[in-house]
């Protein structure tokens, strides 16, 4: 766990100088007339203390046995396609529209845990009419209806 | 206008059928919600949230706030036959609760844990009645420091009792206090941390974040293991009416479970959680035979029920008389009475107090909805939660894209939330929790805005924060709880060095 804090504490303390020159930037102000960049800065200083205070402490004490793997799970694969698969469904939502789109990705959601394509293709089907007959036509939604609909 | 005449009003606003339809659908869905583990009230609250614009603000939160208790109620459900909490807050009641499944004793476990939830809600739900006005009418004293003091405390408490590293809790804290300063400046309406992007001037929104962090990265967790592993225990559930001997045990218990939940749930972060926990602890320290808990102990499954329910209800004192969520479902409340137009707070009940007694007469009478759902349906939940996870995972992420897209249909919100559950997964595997985040990203704006106020009314002078009595409390409650903390930390560091 130690390496992992030591790496996490290194972000934030990025994150905290980032933040500090930009708050700089927009403007701290006075006591008397904080400025744009004042609470930001106050943010920025604490998480760059804090961020420094956890990687002295995780350097510091000593590592409790192996180092657990960062992914321990046996389908960390599928978590990444699974994750690759919803920013192309946003991606591609405009083009496709909301019926076709939604019906790929359930498509690929089911069928990616070891499902049988009869019963894939069934409910990503009833999944997408339903969830646009709620959504779309009942409560007014408005998605995209993409190229192909317009 | 009296209290009964309030209540009367109350009832007359909840017995209108739209209200009684939202009511009756907030519980339900909070009881399938509570049922299933993998999808919290967080998520069920914001996904239904769209549902909600169409109805009225009472409607809404009548909705909402059944999601939440309902969710509590249900999560024993799994806690007793399949011994997986169906909520965190639940956790404790596997330790007796499926014990006693495992004895063939699952009905008057299940029947005990519903009574125990009705009676601390319906205790809740007085304690509801008689602090929030009185608490309401008092905080209409409050200036700008008296409210960032208060912020200020209820951050380091909700931190304090974070069930990890505090030192981690904070920091998370800070980070959503600077992602709640994105968007457009209070005072002079530029735009801050934008990067230029148009979307972003309005600030990150709040449903992408709960959605991405509670929905998203819960959904990409699971799927690293290995799906559909959980085996219900196959016992039949009869019996439901607890005997009177086990009332006469459990009783107590019950008593005990409400006062600690109706005390902590008042308390940021000390909400329905801490309070099962504390509960639990309570019981078996006091139990003339606590070799019993662990092993089917039915005081181990009233008392923390009874304490998860009564904390759920107490939660809404501080958010409707302070305005001031108090953990993320509140937050969740707080965010839907704004997008309503509605600002919680201590003018609540002067600008809108059908909407405040009406949602109080709503949990009163959603207990009693719930009770009708968790014992004579208690089979149709059984087959739920048969349904496999495989597909489980793909609805929840599809109401995930729907309901975040659905608030402004916005595509950038949809990346925001995706970058949101990325960033929950990876936190999550370090060890980082999200709830102090959440709550700073909504508190934030508030915060800064009453720091700002303060500084000008006092011309610069922090002195302000301790010259008022109510901030100065705040403010050192949040030191000692800091202070105390640190020493607890160097303590056990020296123990250890001790030990070795």
């Amino acid at each position: 766990m130690r390496i992992y804090d030591q790496v996490s504490s290194l972000c934030w303390l990025l994150l905290s100088i980032a933040v500090c020159i930009e708050s700089l930037r927009l403007g701290v102000g006075t006591l008397r007339h904080p400025g744009m960049g004042f609470m930001a800065f106050g943010v920025s200083l604490l998480l760059g203390i804090l961020s420094l205070a956890l990687f002295s402490l995780s350097t510091l004490k000593p590592e409790e046995g192996k180092i657990a793997p960062f992914f321990s799970g046996r389908y960390w694969k599928r978590v990444l396609l699974v994750l690759l698969t919803i920013i192309a469904y946003a991606e591609l939502m405009p083009l496709g529209g909301y019926l076709i789109s939604t019906f790929l990705l359930m498509s690929f959601l089911f069928w990616i845990v070891k499902g049988q394509l009869g019963w894939v293709l069934v409910l990503s089907s009833l999944t997408t009419l339903i969830t646009y007959c709620v959504f779309s036509v009942w409560l007014k939604c408005q998605f995209p209806s993409g190229i192909f609909f317009e | 206008m009296g209290f009964f005449d309030n209540i009367l009003l109350g009832f007359r606003v909840f017995l209108d059928p739209n209200n009684l339809f939202f009511c009756a659908i907030g519980v339900l869905v909070g009881t399938l919600v509570g049922v299933l583990p993998g999808i919290g009230p967080q998520g069920a609250m914001a996904l239904l949230l769209p549902a909600t614009f169409r109805a009225t603000p009472t409607a809404s939160i009548i909705m909402l706030a059944g999601v939440y208790y309902g969710s509590q109620y249900a999560g024993s459900t799994t806690s007793i036959l399949v011994n997986i909490p169906g909520e965190p807050t639940s956790l404790v009641t596997c330790f007796d609760g499926h014990q006693m499944a495992r004895q063939g004793r699952a009905g008057p476990a299940l029947g005990i844990a519903a009574w125990s939830s009705f009676i601390a809600g319906t205790f809740a739900v007085i304690e509801l009645m008689c602090i929030a006005d009185p608490l309401g009418k008092f905080a209409l004293s409050f200036g700008p420091p008296e409210y960032f003091s208060l912020m200020c405390a209820g951050l380091v408490l909700i931190t304090y009792l974070a069930q990890g590293s505090t030192l981690k809790a904070l920091i998370m804290a800070l980070v959503g206090l600077f992602i709640g300063n994105i968007g457009l400046d209070l005072v002079t309406g530029l735009p801050r941390f934008t990067f230029g992007i148009n979307e972003l001037s309005d600030g990150v929104g709040l449903i992408p974040i709960l959605m991405g962090l509670f929905g998203i990265s819960e959904v990409l967790e699971n799927l690293e293991q290995d799906l559909d592993k959980r085996e219900i225990y196959q016992t039949r559930i009869s019996n439901l009416w607890p005997s009177l001997k086990d009332w006469a045990e459990a009783k107590w218990a019950i008593l005990r479970g409400s006062c600690i939940g109706l005390f902590l749930g008042i308390f940021p972060g000390g909400g329905p959680l801490l309070s099962s926990f504390i509960s639990y602890a309570v019981e078996k320290k006091i139990s003339k035979t606590p070799e019993k808990f662990g092993k089917g102990a039915i005081e181990g499954v009233a008392g923390p029920e009874a304490a998860n329910n009564a904390a759920a209800g107490a939660t809404m004192v501080p958010l409707l008389s302070l305005g001031i969520p108090p953990n993320v479902s509140m937050a969740m409340l707080f965010s839907a009475l704004v997008i309503h137009g509605v600002q919680p707070g201590p003018l609540l009940l002067r600008d809108h107090p059908d909407l405040f007694w009406g949602v109080i007469a709503s949990m009163y009478i959603g207990n009693m909805f719930l009770l009708v759902l968790n014992l004579p349906m208690i089979g149709i939940w059984v087959q739920v939660l048969k349904v496999p996870y495989r597909i489980l995972f793909p609805l929840i992420l599809l109401f995930c894209l729907i309901g975040t897209y659905a608030v402004n249909n916005s595509i950038f919100d949809l990346l925001i939330m995706i970058l949101f559950g990325v960033l929950g997964y990876l936190l999550r595997k370090l060890g980082y929790e999200s709830a102090p985040l959440v709550l700073a990203v909504v508190l934030g704006p508030m915060l800064e805005q009453n720091l700002r106020q303060s500084l000008l009314l006092s011309r610069g002078s922090f002195m302000i924060f301790v010259d008022r009595p109510v901030s100065a409390v705040a403010l050192g409650i949040a030191f000692v709880l800091l202070i105390s903390n640190t020493f607890r930390a160097i303590q056990r560091k020296y123990r250890r060095k001790y030990k070795t």
